[in-house]
């Protein structure tokens, strides 16, 4: 097994099966990161590959600082996040396909989309701030260091922010299922 | 507050077990009895938050997407053609340029200083810039030569995006990057020459500045004052770059998007560097 290091230590020098292989392994977290984040799926696909090309063309100014190089990548989608949300307003992401199908049975992946549809719904109600929390540390399940290397906050800082956005989104999830009723 | 920041610390403690280690719900509040009816929604509701990680890319986006990286790669990874003048050895650029300006008495040099990627006079400026950063001798130097250039390629990035030539903004921004990421190494080589004078400190009873003292002194102010003049340029460019994405022709938005992208995360990093 070849360090993540290494792995992008040859990327950086253009080693292109390096860099296919770190790009398979992060696509889909990058992608769902700004899924979850913008709420648009059409913009999600735009961006997701404009992140990577810009990781292409920046590769060399990376440096090591112990910090996993998904830290760096989530980062370049933060920026572009926050520069997309400073240009327009939210809308609704359309979610045919998806969602990963497996081997589920087709009402499984049915009961799936419903979850995710109040999910999402549910979300895009947070401050922009909550919803990068929920979606850097339960969809794309980094440590609370790597979210706070990522917004630029305090890990305390990015613990409070979690707290505020798990009961923001309880209260949301509990409004949208008592007018479901 | 202190009781906040505690129960902040113990929800984060039940995340990292339910959701990494794959602890229930139960076995986690089962440690915390006092709080427990406060943990159990939050912790079920964070449950509930990580369906959406089932959320995929569209297979159709995926492939594409591949395909498209894998062509950005390949070229990356192609040679490139060798500039104007690169086909010279470096002393023998630096020598051309000095003819150029002996023999042109200068105008050409400075007239091609202020040209644009699509002048012919172009080729000229950037052997000119690459002649100049070799001849400047202190790091110092270097890193505002570094700066001055960076903020020439945002002018040139906005110029040509103007004029909707995706290509010319795609290649600028990579100099703009190769030009912030130089900056960056240089200023974190200034940090390394900054440190071993530490390692021969004077001893403590020198009560009064020695020279050497004045002339650290003096470094770190000039230090602090390169570390504005890049803030100011980085603010600056950023404004400007943005400024610019409202007023160019749509094909070529995505271009200055990577070029906002690449210069926030530049300047990010050489600041970084001269903190």
């Amino acid at each position: 097994m070849q360090s993540e290091e290494s792995l992008v230590r040859r990327a950086q020098n253009r080693d292109q099966e390096a860099f296919t292989q770190l790009y398979e392994e992060h696509f889909d977290k990058i992608y769902r990161y700004i899924a979850l984040r913008i709420g648009n799926e059409a913009e999600a696909e735009d961006m997701t590959q404009q992140v990577f090309l810009n990781a292409l063309q920046s590769i060399s100014s990376f440096r090591w600082k112990g910090v996993p190089f998904s830290s760096w990548l989530f980062r370049i989608a933060h920026n572009q996040a926050v520069d997309y949300l400073r240009r327009k307003k939210r809308t609704a992401v359309p979610l045919d396909e998806s969602v990963a199908s497996n081997d589920n049975t087709p009402q499984v992946i049915a009961e799936q989309k419903l979850d995710i549809e109040r999910l999402l719904s549910a979300t895009q109600k947070l401050t922009d701030a909550q919803r990068e929390v929920i979606s850097l540390r339960f969809t794309s399940e980094l440590s609370i260091a790597q979210v706070a290397e990522i917004m630029g906050k305090s890990q305390g800082a990015v613990k409070a922010l979690q707290h505020s956005a798990i009961v923001a989104l309880r209260r949301t999830l509990l409004v949208t299922e008592n007018e479901a009723k | 507050m202190k009781q906040n920041k505690e129960f902040d610390n113990i929800l984060d403690e039940c995340l990292e077990r339910l959701l990494v280690r794959g602890e229930t719900i139960e076995q986690c509040i089962q440690r915390y009895p006092e709080q427990a009816a406060q943990l159990k929604p939050l912790l079920e509701t964070a449950l509930a938050a990580k369906k959406a990680s089932a959320i995929q890319p569209r297979a159709e986006f995926k492939a594409r997407a591949r395909y498209q990286f894998r062509s950005a790669l390949q070229e990356a990874a192609t040679p490139k053609r060798r500039p104007f003048f690169g086909w010279l050895p470096r002393w023998a650029t630096v020598v051309t340029i000095v003819l150029i300006v002996l023999l042109a008495g200068g105008g050409t040099v400075a007239a091609a200083s202020n040209s644009m990627p699509d002048s012919l006079l172009y080729p000229v400026k950037l052997a000119t810039e690459r002649v100049q950063l070799m001849l400047t001798p202190s790091q110092m130097g270097k890193i505002r030569l570094c700066a001055r250039l960076a903020d020439r390629r945002v002018a040139e990035i906005i110029y040509m995006a103007d004029k909707g030539d995706v290509h010319q903004v795609e290649l600028i921004t990579q100099r703009l990057d190769e030009r912030l990421a130089t900056l960056a190494v240089l200023a974190s080589a200034l940090e390394a020459e900054e440190e071993s004078p530490v390692l021969l400190a004077p001893s403590a009873e020198e009560a009064m500045p020695s020279a050497e003292d004045r002339g650290a002194s003096d470094w770190a102010n000039n230090r602090a004052e390169l570390r504005v003049t890049v803030a100011d340029y980085a603010a600056s460019n950023q404004a400007a770059l943005r400024a610019a994405l409202e007023e160019v022709p749509e094909p070529v938005r995505a271009a200055l998007l990577q070029a906002i992208a690449v210069s926030e995360a530049g300047y990010q990093e050489a600041l970084e560097a001269l903190d």
